[in-house]
């Protein structure tokens, strides 16, 4: 590793919460927008964490101590390797690292929210993650590699050839982030029926950390839509801007659907999207 | 260097300690296993040293190796006719004849010794296979000393038979070492078929009526796979090519029905790795004692069947057929995947995930691109360690709370916190990066993002199998800290060693799997392959299309583990006393907070469970099963139709 992709990896590493936080308030901002509400600062969710981070720790088991401390690492590791230009598949996997253990620390308490919440994350986790790889795998159709410095170096933008999987991609990543409607296992709200599912059993500066966690998943997730349309700044800010302007719309407008709904029709939307790209794919090569 | 003489001990040895364990002494035997592990274990070690060669043994015992395999050959054809004939099955006894007579035939009259070349053949994959067999089998046998005296006393058998157990244990481990070095397909035949008579006496060891009901079930199918495996032989013959491994594996054949015998090879490999629709056998095994089940699902037995496929591998590259093979194990591998994700049996399980994983292996050799064989191989090696690991603590677990129900897990780590660390890191190093299975996964599927049907499925087969793997994790850590006194747990030094063993090289042997691939792996690679292999530099594996970063992630991990582990330790934690009791909307019992459960309307008591979606109702296994059965069997007759 040169020291070029070395500064750029710590640059990412320390600005990614920076970005994902400020992103959160915008979103916050936003929503109030569109309920009629002035909202909060944007700068709203730096001073959550801050606050929780000052808090007294309490936990029922150390296992979630242990948890929250490695779905911190690979969400870092992640953008790191993201930073680095790795490879797509690689970094899916070491994301799910993050997942499974923050799912292992919400059943290590036998609070039945928490469970709750577990069992339905672990729903989410097997909607969102063959909807990704088959993304992945959608990009290493178009440009012959899973290494993402290869895919920048592709001289059109993906999305062109990818239209339907871009369509998949945003389903799979509002499971990932757990917005409306698929906020199933926890949701922005403590109100509901499952209190807040996978985050019941989280306080203090527990929860900043995975706050912190959530803001570099954000940022690693718009870098992964970003991919699409690598070829000119203004056509990756106005598809990131786009897109997440969507996914907030979709947040605001839609109520949160069953699991088994979720599991259904998004596999089967999903997969059956990806299989016409893939066939488009194979009818233009001839 | 010793090569040929370790080649000889590693076959050799278990034969003969097997016999004597007959002798049934508990000294002796335990003498006997322990010796017989630590010199095949060394011997396996030692012959890696060595580079590929190839031997013809002159003489075993002063008798003609050739003619003595032979008579063995029939011998133990017609000890299972007997035990077809004990059973009164009359299709295990059809398929008995349907092998004693064109054997029959082929050692008369077709002259099977023709330009044979070399009977032993050894390379780097039979010397993984041998280190695999070798070390991880003999740990399971140590494992298996106490474990039997516990189970026998549990019994309370008045004679004990621990004698024949540790006779098939070991003997296995010799027949699986001679499987993988034999290159004469009449010596793999007679290996093949000695694991399978091994594998139907184990199985049947407690003779309980459903022992002796899977394990008849467990010989028809492997007999089926005799059958095809004979037929093979007599085609090959018949075309006039040699029965030699290596010979069939390069020869470039212009018949027009070349591909039907590696075709029914890969079809005897296919009941042996019980592949759908075979896979109730594996299944069947379960209630064996548990370090049978380790046995036959981590180093040898369903091992034995991978093995050959991917040895046959080049044979097939290129052709429909090879497609076919990919979509076959991908297919196995999903359906084995949703039917573990519907299991609350911690056994069964952990039987759906070896059936699954090797779908995998089986579809990588169909695959049959350099990088898909590199993730057969690695994955043999990886599965066997961290499934045997498995194995083993779910046995300890069973014996301690006597209940194989994940659901009974809950909060295990209170009850046996080591046994708990050992299954958790065993469950982590199947499923989740840097490890190596993981490793695996990820270049079966970069190697088949070409057949969007096969990725397609490994895809939806490898979010299911972090579901349950994840929730069974989840479920052994669930507990509330009851006071600042940390549980401890006290094991047999034959419990500690094997579990220390596969835990310690599970994560070492992960590590260092960029060294294991370029000196493994690489060399058989490059004697079919010449494009897109994989090379590894710095502990970064990279081809054209991918690269995985070994190292760097396993150091940031394990950085990130050693901080995670000093956050959350116990002693901090007491000293601190931050820990609280679970959340219930504050309707907890006033006098004993800790009691989980609600003060429900009126005051009363109400407490409440929790379990996982098993979804019975839609993927449970007798609603699936026979649709399943039917796809397999569908994909089968479509893939044998493809060597035509």
């Amino acid at each position: 590793m040169d020291f070029k992709t070395f500064s750029f990896v710590i640059l990412a590493v320390i600005l990614a919460p920076f970005a994902g936080g400020l992103l959160a308030g915008i979103d916050r901002r936003l929503t109030a927008w569109f309920q009629g509400r002035s909202g909060p600062p944007i700068l709203q969710p730096f001073y959550d964490v801050i606050k929780l981070l000052g808090k007294d720790r309490q936990v029922v088991n150390y296992w979630q101590i242990f948890c929250v401390h490695i779905y911190l690492i690979s969400s870092v590791l992640c953008v790191a390797l993201f930073a680095m230009q790795a490879d797509l598949l690689m970094i899916f996997f070491v994301m799910t690292i993050g997942a499974v253990f923050m799912v292992v620390g919400a059943m290590a308490v036998p609070s039945p929210y928490s469970q709750l919440g577990a069992q339905r994350e672990l729903i989410q986790m097997l909607t969102y993650e063959p909807l990704l790889i088959i993304v992945f795998v959608g990009i290493y159709l178009v440009t012959g590699s899973f290494k993402i410095d290869d895919i920048l170096s592709y001289e059109r933008p993906i999305f062109l050839m990818l239209p339907l999987l871009y369509l998949v991609l945003p389903f799979a990543l509002t499971i990932k982030l757990r917005k409306s409607p698929f906020d199933i296992s926890t949701s922005h709200h403590a109100h509901q029926e499952v209190v807040r599912g996978v985050l019941t059993e989280y306080s203090g500066p527990y929860l900043a950390i995975l706050e912190i966690a959530h803001w570099y998943e954000i940022v690693l997730i718009l870098a992964i839509c970003g991919l699409f349309w690598s070829t000119s700044w203004i056509g990756l800010v106005l598809l990131l801007a786009l897109t997440y302007m969507a996914e907030i719309v979709i947040d605001n407008v839609t109520p949160r659907m069953t699991w088994k709904w979720m599991l259904t029709y998004m596999w089967a939307v999903g997969i059956s999207l990806s299989f016409f790209n893939m066939a488009l794919l194979y009818a233009n090569s001839f | 260097m010793l090569a040929p003489q370790m080649l000889g001990i590693s076959i050799i040895l278990p034969f003969i300690a097997a016999a004597l364990c007959l002798i049934n002494v508990p000294t002796l035997r335990s003498a006997l296993v322990i010796g017989t592990g630590v010199v095949v274990s060394l011997a396996s070690l030692l012959l890696v040293q060595s580079g590929t060669f190839s031997l013809t043994p002159e003489s075993i015992l002063g008798i003609n190796p050739d003619g003595l395999i032979a008579v063995l050959d029939f011998a133990l054809l017609f000890v299972i006719l007997g035990i077809a004939y004990r059973l009164k099955n009359k299709l295990i006894a059809g398929l008995t004849l349907l092998q004693i007579v064109p054997l029959a035939v082929l050692e008369l009259f077709m002259n099977p010794g023709e330009n044979m070349g070399p009977a032993l053949y050894v390379d780097q994959f039979s010397m993984i296979m041998c280190m695999v067999i070798s070390i991880v089998g003999s740990l399971i046998c140590l494992y298996g000393l106490p474990y039997m005296r516990e189970h026998e006393h549990h019994l309370k058998l008045e004679k004990s038979k621990q004698g024949r157990f540790f006779f098939f244990m070991v003997l296995f481990l010799g027949a699986m070492n001679g499987l993988v070095f034999s290159n004469n397909l009449l010596w793999l035949y007679f290996f093949w078929e000695v694991t399978t008579l091994c594998s139907f006496m184990l199985i049947k060891h407690d003779g309980t009526e459903i022992a002796v009901k899977n394990a008849t079930r467990a010989l028809w199918m492997n007999m089926l796979g005799g059958v095809a495996f004979v037929f093979a032989l007599i085609i090959f013959r018949s075309q006039g090519l040699p029965l030699s491994l290596q010979e069939i594996i390069t020869a470039e054949s212009a018949s027009k029905l070349a591909l039907l015998p590696v075709g029914l090879l890969c079809f005897a490999g296919f009941t042996k790795a019980a592949q759908m629709p075979f896979q109730s056998w594996l299944c069947g095994a379960m209630v064996a004692p548990t370090p049978i089940s380790a046995l036959l699902h981590s180093s040898t037995m369903v091992k034995a069947g991978v093995y050959l496929v991917i040895r046959l591998a080049p044979a097939f590259a290129g052709t429909l057929f090879s497609n076919y093979v990919a979509l076959f194990g991908a297919f196995t591998f999903l359906a084995a995947a949703v039917l573990a994700l519907s299991q609350s049996n911690g056994k069964k399980i952990l039987a759906y995930s070896t059936i699954s994983n090797l779908g995998m292996i089986v579809a990588c050799a169909g695959i049959n691109t350099p990088a898909a064989i590199s993730a057969a191989v690695l994955l043999i090696v990886f599965h066997a360690i961290s499934k045997a690991l498995m194995f083993l603590c779910v046995g300890s677990i069973e014996q301690k709370i006597g209940s194989r129900d994940i659901e009974d897990m809950r909060g295990l780590v209170d009850i046996m916190p080591r046994t708990t660390m050992m299954a958790a890191l065993g469950m982590v190093t199947l499923f989740l990066p840097p490890f190596g299975a993981l490793l695996s996964k990820w270049m079966a599927v970069e190697a088949s993002a070409h057949l969007p049907l096969v990725v397609i499925m490994l895809a939806l087969g490898s979010a299911l199998t972090m579901v349950f793997w994840g929730r069974w994790l989840g479920m052994i850590m669930t507990s509330v800290v009851p006071d600042k006194v940390l549980p401890t747990e006290r094991m047999p030094l034959f419990f500690s060693v094997p579990l220390w063993t596969l835990a310690v090289s599970a994560v070492v042997i992960s590590f260092t799997a960029p060294g294991l691939y370029t000196s493994m792996v690489l060399p058989v690679l490059e004697r079919f392959y010449s494009a897109d292999l994989y090379t590894a530099a710095r502990g970064v594996i990279s081809n054209n299309i991918g690269m995985f970063a070994i190292y760097p992630v396993f150091v940031v991990m394990a950085l990130g583990v050693i901080y995670a582990v000093r956050a959350s330790s116990a002693k901090r934690f007491f000293r601190r006393g931050d820990y609280v009791t679970p959340y219930v909307c504050g309707l907890q019992d006033p006098a004993d907070p800790r009691r989980l459960g609600f003060k429900g309307p009126l005051g009363v008591w109400s407490e409440f469970k929790t379990t996982n979606y098993y979804m019975e109702n839609i993927i449970g296994e007798s609603r699936i099963t026979g649709w399943i059965n039917l796809i397999a069997i569908g994909i089968l007759i479509i893939l044998l139709a493809g060597v035509f």
